[in-house]
C-alpha cells in the first residue's frame, strides 16, 4: 500500500474493530449500558464515514445499515438483544475481510459486493419502524471548561458584570494555581498579582489545609487564587503567559474584539469572481442570513453575531469590496448598540439573489423546525473531564520505524564490543598502554549509552499482553456455543508488558491451548452437575511479572488430564515403550501430551484436532526461549503455566571453546559452571556422570555431541570444564575445553541450507570480526 | 499565515482535510474532540474551526456552542462537517453557531474554495 490514507484508514479501522468487538460482548452481558452503546454507535458511525471518504462501496453500505441500526438502539426504538450481536459480528467480520484485501491488495475483492448485500438486508430486518423516537440532541456539557467559574460567588459576579457594563469596562476571571514548586522556577505569584490592573476581587485559600507550623514547608506554593479584574483575556493571557499551565482566564464582560473590517493591502478595485467563487460566495452569504433569523439565546447571541460578521468580512476582503466593508462596519456597531442583528440582516436582505445554502432544502427547514436544538445545560454527565486527563499524549510510528532503530541500536550494541580488542591490541602489538587504557574508558562510557539505548527502544517495544487477551472473550463465546458448554473467561492482569515480539508470537499458541481447554478441558454442563461441579465452567488466564519473564497462567476447572489414558495412548502411538511407561509418575507422564503427534482426543474434533497436538504450542513458547509447566488433577483441572523473557532482542550468551573453536550457549540455560577432576567422574556402560551438591548430573561431551573426533581437554589439573545447563526440572553437563566470557550479542537465524541445522539456535557477529555459532543445547541433547 | 483546527474523532478524515488545507497553504492543526479543541482554541485562538458532529467526551454542537459563548474565541469562523444531510441537523448546527454545513467526504477543490472564502484570503 502506498496511499497514507488507505492505510491510515486501516489502521483507523482495525482499531475501531477491536472496540466494536469488546462493545458488543459487553453489551451482551449488560445490554442497557448507554456508554457502550454510545461508544459502540461512534465506532460504527466512524467507519461509515471514513469508508465513504475513500469510496468503499460495500463496506460504507453495509455499515451504513449497522450504523442505522445502533441509532436505533441508542433512541431506544428498539433495546439491544443476543441477536444483535450476532449479525454485528457478523458484519465486523466482513468488515475485516475487507481490511484484509487492503492490506494485501489495495482494494476490495469483487465476492465482497454480495456479501455486502446479505449482511445489509441482514441488518435491515432488524430495523424497527423509522421515527418512532426522537433523538434527544446528544450533549455532553461543556463541564470542563465552565466548572471553574462555579467557584466564584455567584453575587460578586452578578454585580461585578452589571458594574463593567454600565461603565464600558471589560470584566475577566482568573483562576491561577501555582505550581508548588513555583519558588524555584523563579515564579512569584505575589508579584503576578500586583501587576494585575483593576483587580476589582480577590480570594486566596490553601490548596490543601495548612499543616501545623512546625511541618509547613514554605519553599512549597500552597495557594490558590481567584480574582476578578477588568483587564481584557487577551492582555491577562499575556500577562500569565509563563504560567499558562496553571492559569485559566475567562473574559467575562465588554468584547474587545471586533471583526476585521479592513483589507490587508488598501487596493481599491474590487476583485473580479470567477463563475465557481461567485457561487460558493452567494451561498454563503445567504447561509449567513439564514443564521441571523434563526432564534438565539443570549449566552451565544452575541458570538454568532460576531462569527457571521467575521464570515461576511471576510467575503467582502476576498472580493477587495472597500465599500462593502465598511457598511458592514456600521451595521454591526448599530447591532451592538440596538442589542439586535436587524441591521446587519437588512445590509444581506438588500442584496441581491436568495441562492440555497449550503445544503440543499436548509432553508425549507428554518420554516418551523427552530425548537430542534434544546437547550443544553451543565446537567447531562460530568464524566467528561476524567477521560479528558486520561487522554496521554502519544505517537503513532510504524513498527518498521522502531524495528529499524532496534536494528541500529543492535548492532552499535556489537560494534561497541570491538573496542576491548582494539585496546587489547594497542597494548600487546603496539605497547601503548595509555592508549590502551583511554581506549578502554571510552569503551565504559559508550558501553553505559548504548545500554540504556537499549532499554529505552525495549521500553518504547513493550505493549501489554491484554493486545492478545483481548481477542480471546469471542474466542471463547463463539467455541462454547458451539460446543454447547457454559464456561466464563476470567482475565487477569493484563496490564502486564512484554516486547510486542513475544506477545505476538503468544497469540497462537495461547488460543490453541484455550481451545485445548475448552474442547477437552470444560465438561458439558451436564456432566458438571453430575460432578458435583457448578454447570459453567471457568477458565482462567492470568498474567504477572516475575523478574525478567513474565509469567502466564492459563487455569481450568474442568475434568483434568487423566495420566493412565496419557500412558495408553503414548503406548499405542509408539511413543514410549511400556517399561517406560511405567516407570513415569503422573505428573511426568502428562507431559507426554507435548511431544510431536500425541492427541488424547479419541476423534480429531473440528476445534483442537486438525491433526497437531501441544507440540506445536511446545515448540512456539520454545521459539521464543520461554518455557512451560503443566499441572493436572483428574476431576479438578489443569494449570499450564508459561513463562516468558520479557524480550529477545538481545541474547546473552557464555562463550566456551572446545576442539579450537568457540560456541555460544545461551546464559538463561546455564545454571553453573564447574571443574570436575577426572576423577570424580563415574562411568556407568557408556554414560557419564558425577555429583555436584548432592544430585547426580549426566555429563556428556559437546565434541562427542557435535560429531567432532578430538577428546575434550583438560586442565593442568587434570579437571574437565562442565557446563551444567537447565534441561526442564534437570540439570545436564556438557564437557567442553575452556570457558571465556559472557556477551550481548544479536542472534541471527541460521538461513537458507543451514536453516536445518537445528542444534545450532543462529549466529551472532563478535565485535573482532569473528562470528559465534549460538548452541540449542535442547536440540543439541535431542541427538543422544 | 491563516490557521485552521481540524477537530474530527476519525484520524482517516484529518488526515484527508489536512492534506486538502496544507495544499491550499494554511497553517493546520488537529484535535480528536471538542475538549482538546477547546483548550487548543484557548492557548491561541484559530482562524476557522472544521468540526466533525459526533465526537466522544464533547461533541460539535456543544463545542461550537462553547467557541461562541467565549468572548476571546466568538468571532472566528466555524463550519460543520457531517455524513448526515437531514435538514433537523443542519439547523441544529446553525443553531449552535456554525457558519457553515458540509457534508463529507467534501471535494477537495469545493473545500479549498469554501475555506479560502470564508478566510477571506484568495490565493
Amino acid at each position: 500500500m502506498n496511499n497514507p490514507l488507505l492505510e491510515q484508514f486501516v489502521q483507523e479501522a482495525r482499531e475501531g474493530l477491536e472496540t466494536i468487538g469488546r462493545a458488543l460482548l459487553q453489551l451482551e452481558h449488560a445490554p442497557d449500558d448507554k456508554e457502550v452503546i454510545n461508544a459502540l454507535f461512534r465506532s460504527i458511525h466512524t467507519l461509515k464515514g471514513n469508508s465513504g471518504l475513500l469510496g468503499l462501496t460495500p463496506l460504507a453500505g453495509a455499515t451504513h445499515h449497522a450504523e442505522d441500526l445502533l441509532d436505533q438502539v441508542r433512541n431506544g426504538v428498539l433495546p439491544f438483544v443476543a441477536d444483535y450481536a450476532d449479525i454485528l459480528l457478523e458484519w465486523a467480520d466482513f468488515v475485516s475481510d475487507c481490511l484484509d484485501d487492503l492490506d494485501t491488495v489495495g482494494e476490495l475483492q469483487a465476492l465482497r459486493d454480495d456479501r455486502a448485500a446479505q449482511i445489509a438486508t441482514a441488518l435491515k430486518g432488524c430495523l424497527g419502524a423509522p421515527g418512532t423516537a426522537v433523538r434527544p440532541v446528544e450533549s455532553e456539557s461543556p463541564a470542563v471548561v465552565a466548572d471553574w467559574l462555579q467557584s466564584f460567588p455567584a453575587n460578586v459576579l452578578e454585580q461585578e458584570k452589571h458594574d463593567a457594563a454600565r461603565e464600558s469596562h471589560p470584566l475577566s476571571a482568573v483562576h491561577y494555581q501555582p505550581d508548588s514548586e513555583c519558588f524555584f522556577s523563579g515564579e512569584d505569584p505575589l508579584l503576578q498579582l500586583r501587576q494585575v490592573e483593576g483587580l476589582r476581587w480577590l480570594d486566596i485559600q490553601p490548596v490543601s489545609p495548612w499543616p501545623d507550623m512546625a511541618e509547613l514547608d514554605i519553599y512549597r506554593c500552597n495557594l490558590e487564587i481567584r480574582f476578578l479584574c477588568r483587564m481584557d483575556g487577551q492582555a491577562l493571557k499575556e500577562l500569565f503567559r509563563y504560567m499558562a499551565p496553571y492559569t485559566k482566564v475567562r473574559q467575562l464582560q465588554g468584547s474587545t474584539f471586533r471583526p476585521v473590517f479592513y483589507l490587508d493591502e488598501a487596493e481599491s478595485d474590487p476583485r473580479p469572481l470567477s463563475e465557481e467563487e461567485h457561487t460558493a460566495w452567494f451561498k454563503i452569504v445567504e447561509t449567513q442570513r439564514k443564521i441571523l433569523e434563526l432564534p438565539a439565546d443570549a449566552g451565544i447571541w452575541e458570538g454568532r453575531l460576531q462569527s457571521v460578521v467575521q464570515t461576511l468580512a471576510n467575503l467582502y476582503r476576498y472580493q477587495q469590496s472597500q465599500p462593502m466593508l465598511e457598511a458592514l462596519s456600521q451595521a454591526y456597531d448599530r447591532c451592538i448598540e440596538l442589542k439586535s442583528a436587524e441591521p446587519v440582516l437588512r445590509l444581506l436582505r438588500g442584496g441581491d439573489g436568495n441562492p440555497a445554502g449550503f445544503v440543499d432544502g436548509a432553508s425549507s427547514a428554518l420554516a418551523g423546525s427552530a425548537p430542534v436544538a434544546g437547550p443544553v445545560q451543565e446537567d447531562a454527565g460530568r464524566r467528561t473531564d476524567e477521560s479528558a486527563e486520561k487522554a496521554s499524549r502519544v505517537l503513532k510510528v510504524s513498527q518498521e520505524k522502531v524495528d529499524r532503530l532496534m536494528d541500529l541500536i543492535g548492532e552499535m550494541v556489537v560494534a561497541k564490543n570491538a573496542l576491548p580488542y582494539l585496546a587489547g591490541k594497542a597494548e600487546n602489538q603496539f605497547g601503548n598502554r595509555e592508549l590502551a587504557r583511554e581506549i578502554k574508558s571510552q569503551y565504559l562510557v559508550i558501553n553505559r549509552i548504548a545500554e540504556e539505548m537499549q532499554d529505552a527502544i525495549m521500553q518504547v517495544r513493550m505493549m501489554p499482553v491484554g493486545t492478545i487477551f483481548q481477542r480471546f472473550p469471542r474466542l471463547v463465546r463463539d467455541l462454547s456455543k458451539k460446543l454447547h458448554k457454559q464456561v466464563e473467561l476470567v482475565l487477569e492482569g493484563e496490564d502486564t508488558e512484554a516486547d510486542k515480539n513475544v506477545i505476538e508470537r503468544l497469540a497462537e499458541p495461547m488460543i490453541h491451548i484455550l481451545r485445548n481447554s475448552l474442547d477437552h478441558g470444560i465438561e458439558s454442563p451436564e456432566a458438571r452437575l453430575a460432578a458435583g461441579k457448578p454447570a459453567q465452567g471457568c477458565i482462567r488466564i492470568s498474567a504477572h511479572q516475575e523478574a525478567d519473564r513474565v509469567i502466564i497462567q492459563i487455569r481450568d476447572d474442568g475434568k483434568g488430564i487423566d495420566p493412565v489414558q496419557v500412558r495408553r495412548k503414548a503406548m499405542e502411538k509408539s511413543l514410549i515403550d511400556a517399561a517406560k511407561a511405567e516407570s513415569l509418575s503422573d505428573a511426568d507422564a502428562i507431559q507426554l501430551i507435548f511431544h510431536p503427534g500425541f492427541s488424547t482426543a479419541e476423534q480429531v474434533s473440528d476445534l483442537s484436532g486438525r491433526g497437531v497436538g501441544m507440540d506445536v504450542v511446545r515448540s512456539a513458547i520454545e521459539a521464543v526461549h520461554g518455557s512451560f509447566q503443566l499441572e493436572s488433577k483428574v476431576g479438578e483441572g489443569t494449570l499450564l503455566q508459561l513463562a516468558l523473557p520479557l524480550s529477545m532482542a538481545v541474547t546473552n550468551v557464555m562463550i566456551i571453546e572446545s576442539s579450537g573453536q568457540i560456541f555460544g550457549v545461551p546464559m538463561e540455560m546455564v545454571v553453573e559452571t564447574v571443574r570436575v577432576a577426572r576423577s570424580q567422574i563415574r562411568h556407568f556402560k557408556h554414560n557419564r556422570s558425577t555429583v555436584l551438591r548432592g544430585r547426580i548430573v549426566p555429563l556428556y561431551g559437546l565434541n562427542a555431541l557435535l560429531a567432532l573426533d578430538e577428546e575434550q581437554m583438560a586442565n593442568e589439573q587434570d579437571e574437565l570444564a562442565v557446563l551444567v545447563l537447565r534441561m526442564g526440572a534437570e540439570n545436564v553437563g556438557i564437557v567442553v575445553d575452556e570457558f571465556r566470557e559472557t556477551v550481548d550479542i544479536i542472534l541471527k537465524p541460521m538461513e537458507g541450507i543451514l536453516a536445518q541445522l537445528s542444534v545450532y539456535s543462529g549466529t551472532a557477529l563478535l565485535g573482532d570480526g569473528t562470528v559465534l555459532m549460538v548452541i540449542n543445547p535442547k536440540e543439541l541433547l535431542l541427538c543422544l | 499565515m491563516k490557521r485552521v483546527l481540524i477537530v474530527d474523532d476519525a484520524a482517516t478524515v484529518r488526515l484527508y482535510h489536512r492534506k486538502i488545507l496544507t495544499d491550499a497553504g494554511l497553517s493546520v492543526d488537529e484535535a480528536v474532540n471538542g475538549i482538546e479543541a477547546l483548550e487548543k482554541a484557548m492557548q491561541s485562538p484559530y482562524d476557522l474551526y472544521i468540526v466533525d458532529i459526533n465526537m466522544p467526551k464533547m461533541d460539535g454542537y456543544t463545542f461550537v456552542r462553547t467557541l461562541r459563548a467565549d468572548l476571546s474565541l466568538m468571532q472566528s469562523p466555524a463550519i460543520m462537517v457531517s455524513t448526515e444531510s437531514k435538514e433537523g441537523d443542519v439547523v441544529v448546527a446553525y443553531m449552535a453557531g456554525a457558519n457553515g454545513y458540509i457534508i463529507k467526504p467534501a471535494k477537495p477543490v469545493e473545500l479549498t474554495l469554501l475555506t479560502r472564502l470564508l478566510l477571506g484570503e484568495p490565493d
